[in-house]
């Protein structure tokens, strides 16, 4: 009985020997394997190089997840030929990235580059927080751009940022409604005055809705534009939207909504309202940027299939509306020549190119502008809306409204318009009213 | 030496006494300085200064608070929020005679109580979607109301400037219901039952009971609860922010709203501050109130 324990015993501890050294074995092979792996590694990532000395944080609106491809594409392009660089990519929401930018400045950790839209650049140039570009960047270089859309972030005479890519609206709409309608889905319409007359009678005959024009908060400002109205007057220090021209153009609309040829969420819902609405098929037409086309095809293929995209219906002015988004340089990033190096290369014809084949948006370069994907006609609704609008580009302009105390001047206007449109003011009285209120603050 | 340990040993008890409720109040106390009280008194000291945090602060002295009297939406977001205490009332109300209903034990009724804690515990953003779609114009709300006959046509509760405060009150009703009726709860489990035996032998009815046994006695609660809902009525802009956006014509533009807009959206950091230290005034100023009016009642004061 105790041999047969001892024997056991005996045969467990060689056992257990056995295992030891096969584990000691492994184990020495997988460090061997995990040093080969880092040190592989090492060399791949560049560390074996130099290690960069500028770290250059790049903030962009809602890219992911539709072109972290392209973005990351560029940044390690960037990175290979300028291997002292090293990029940082944040993606950040488009409604957050005010709010965050400001926390970053604040607490003493700016990024470097930052894509913003025409309000947000001035909004953020008026507060001092933004490098001058037009001294930042070379004239060499500032001339590839369209002058008028280099001076989209133009505020007192200096301008905030290097355009990168324009979202001028489409006319997307939806074939079946029209067909109910008794339109021809070929034929959409090519002005602001068809495009009125067609919605009304998609209304009138099938009851859905035929568009929800962009009247919300301060969108107005751009109607009036479009229908060749002027917001102030040429020196800039006066307030003169309160003509009998405005103010026709405002009744119309207002007794367009009060017929409801549009819905009364309209005005307080603007293009994400619009968009959810379409995409429900409860809308026959759609005027907004290119990039919430991509909501509609995931949200509802079906009725994606059916859409088709136009050009923008102009109004009277002839004037398209050219929204741009451009990268900005905020005044506390530490390392500004190469965020601006970066900025132009970003901007830069080849690489805007490769970003207008990958979704409906414009170059702000006169180069990419001119490749023959910009110039030649097609079949499809789609490319002749792209030519129509590429051919926009040297002479149109970002509409938004540049004026000190913006963020006052802009609740009036809302205000003034809000109240138009439910009936508490006239459309003279209203637009009186905020003529008044602009001229005491400007 | 032996009188000093003694004495010692003596006093250690009594500071270890005194010492040992601060301990334990420490990391709480820390807390609250770190995130409360610090940016309370900096808030407060930002209200007079000019900040739009990219450049330095600069003094301003009372300008702010001037600029406030004469800022239409100062006003216009003011009146609305004082209109928004109209919910306190009825909330109250309804989250009392709630929790009388499913204070008695049934079967089921612990299932009910849940049912109706649900929306306190549903994210403010959902519930603020929710409702959108509720309100709609093709909506559940107007649905039923026209299969009901009640209406001729749908009612733009969210976009009629004259409806859209309270359609939006109504939320925050609907959704504060189940916290309050939870406070009520625990306050009725608080009354002996033996109140109202006593109560039914001297021949009060139900009607009596309620108001000369139960509500005095639940007093101390009710300071709580009204003083709580005033506080987050005066403070609404969730519901507001998603379902609203402050429209139309301002209908719906809260002082909490207008703060959020000055600071964030136009960078003035220093006058929503102003608008801080207003909305603070007027909230301590309520409650002192609420206070004066309700402290006396509950067990211990009968």
């Amino acid at each position: 009985m105790r041999e047969r324990r001892h024997d056991d015993l005996e045969r467990f501890a060689h056992r257990a020997r056995r295992t030891r050294q096969r584990v000691a074995h492994s184990s020495r092979a997988m460090t061997r394997s995990l040093v080969a792996l880092v040190m592989a590694l090492l060399l791949a990532s560049g560390v074996a190089r130099a290690a960069p000395q500028a770290r250059v944080e790049f903030w962009t609106i809602s890219l992911q997840p539709f072109f972290t491809g392209y973005i990351q594409g560029l940044i390690n392009r960037y990175e290979h030929d300028h291997p002292g660089v090293a990029i940082r990519w944040i993606d950040v929401p488009a409604q957050a990235i005010d709010q965050k930018l400001l926390a970053a400045i604040a607490g003493g950790v700016s990024p470097d580059v930052v894509n913003l839209n025409t309000e947000g650049a001035l909004r953020l140039a008026q507060a001092h927080a933004l490098a001058d570009l037009d001294a930042a960047v070379p004239p060499a270089a500032r001339a590839r751009y369209f002058p008028n859309i280099w001076g989209a972030t133009r505020y007192l005479g200096r301008v905030y940022g290097i355009p990168w890519y324009v979202v001028p609206n489409v006319l997307a709409y939806n074939r079946a409604l029209f067909r109910r309608a008794g339109l021809d889905p070929a034929h959409p319409p090519a002005s602001e005055e068809a495009f009125i007359q067609a919605a009304t009678a998609i209304k009138e005959r099938t009851g859905v809705y035929g568009f929800m024009p962009n009247v919300d908060g301060i969108r107005f400002l751009r109607v009036f534009q479009e229908d060749g109205l002027p917001i102030l007057s040429p020196d800039g220090h006066r307030a003169v939207f309160n003509g009998p021209d405005h103010v026709r153009v405002l009744a119309r609309y207002v007794a367009l909504f009060a017929r409801d040829v549009f819905p009364r969420d309209t005005l307080q819902r603007g293009y994400l309202g619009a968009t959810e609405r379409y995409a429900a098929g409860q809308l026959a037409m759609l005027t907004t940027g290119p990039q919430f086309l991509l909501r509609v095809r995931t949200d509802s293929p079906d009725v994606y299939r059916d859409t088709a995209v136009a050009p923008y219906p102009l109004g009277r002015g002839r004037i398209l509306d050219l929204p741009t988004m451009s990268l900005a340089v905020p005044l506390a990033s530490r390392h500004r020549p190469e965020a601006v190096e970066f900025a132009l290369f970003v901007t830069n014809d080849p690489n805007q190119l490769a970003f207008c084949h990958l979704v409906v948006i414009f170059p702000s370069t006169r180069g990419a502008a001119a490749d023959p994907y910009f110039t030649r006609g097609g079949a499809t609704p789609e490319e002749r809306a792209r030519v129509i609008a590429a051919r926009e580009l040297g002479s149109a302009r970002d509409l938004t409204v540049a004026v000190p105390h913006s963020d006052d001047l802009f609740r009036v206007f809302r205000e003034a318009v809000e109240r138009a449109f439910f009936g508490r003011m006239t459309p003279q009285q209203a637009l009186d009213w905020a003529v008044g209120e602009w001229n005491g603050k400007l | 030496m032996e009188r000093q340990a003694v004495a010692r040993s003596r006093r250690a008890p009594a500071i270890r006494r005194i010492l040992t409720p601060y301990l334990f109040l420490l990391p709480a106390l820390g807390l609250l300085a770190a995130f409360t009280f610090y940016p309370v008194a900096l808030g407060t000291v930002l209200s007079l200064f000019e900040y739009n945090v990219i450049a330095p602060p600069r003094f301003a002295g009372l300008a702010n608070f001037r600029a406030l009297w004469s800022d239409r939406y100062f006003w216009i977001a003011l009146e609305n929020s004082v209109t928004y205490l109209a919910v306190v009332p009825v909330l109250q109300g309804c989250a009392i005679l709630l929790a009388l209903w499913v204070h008695r034990s049934a079967r089921g009724l612990g299932w009910l109580r849940a049912a109706y804690y649900l929306p306190v515990v549903t994210s403010i953003v959902v519930v603020g979607m929710l409702w959108r779609w509720l309100y709609d114009d093709a909506g559940l709300v107007n649905y039923l109301l026209l299969q009901l006959r009640l209406l001729h046509g749908p009612v733009h509760w969210l976009s009629d400037p004259g409806i859209a405060l309270y359609a939006v009150m109504f939320v925050t009703l609907w959704k504060g219901l189940g916290y309050y009726m939870v406070i009520y709860l625990a306050g009725l489990e608080a009354i002996p039952p033996t109140f109202a035996e006593a109560a039914a032998i001297d021949g009060a009815g139900p009607a009596q009971q309620l108001w000369r046994v139960t509500l005095p006695l639940l007093r101390p609660s009710i300071l709580l609860a009204t003083t709580l809902s005033a506080i987050s009525a005066l403070r609404v802009f969730e519901e507001v922010y998603v379902m609203t956006g402050g429209g139309p014509i301002y209908a719906t533009y809260t002082m909490f709203y207008y703060m959020f807009d000055q600071a964030f959206g136009a960078l003035h950091l220093g006058y929503a501050a102003a608008i801080g230290v207003v909305l603070a005034a007027v909230t301590i100023g309520l409650s002192v109130a609420n206070f004066k009016l309700l402290r006396e009642g509950g067990l211990a004061y009968y």
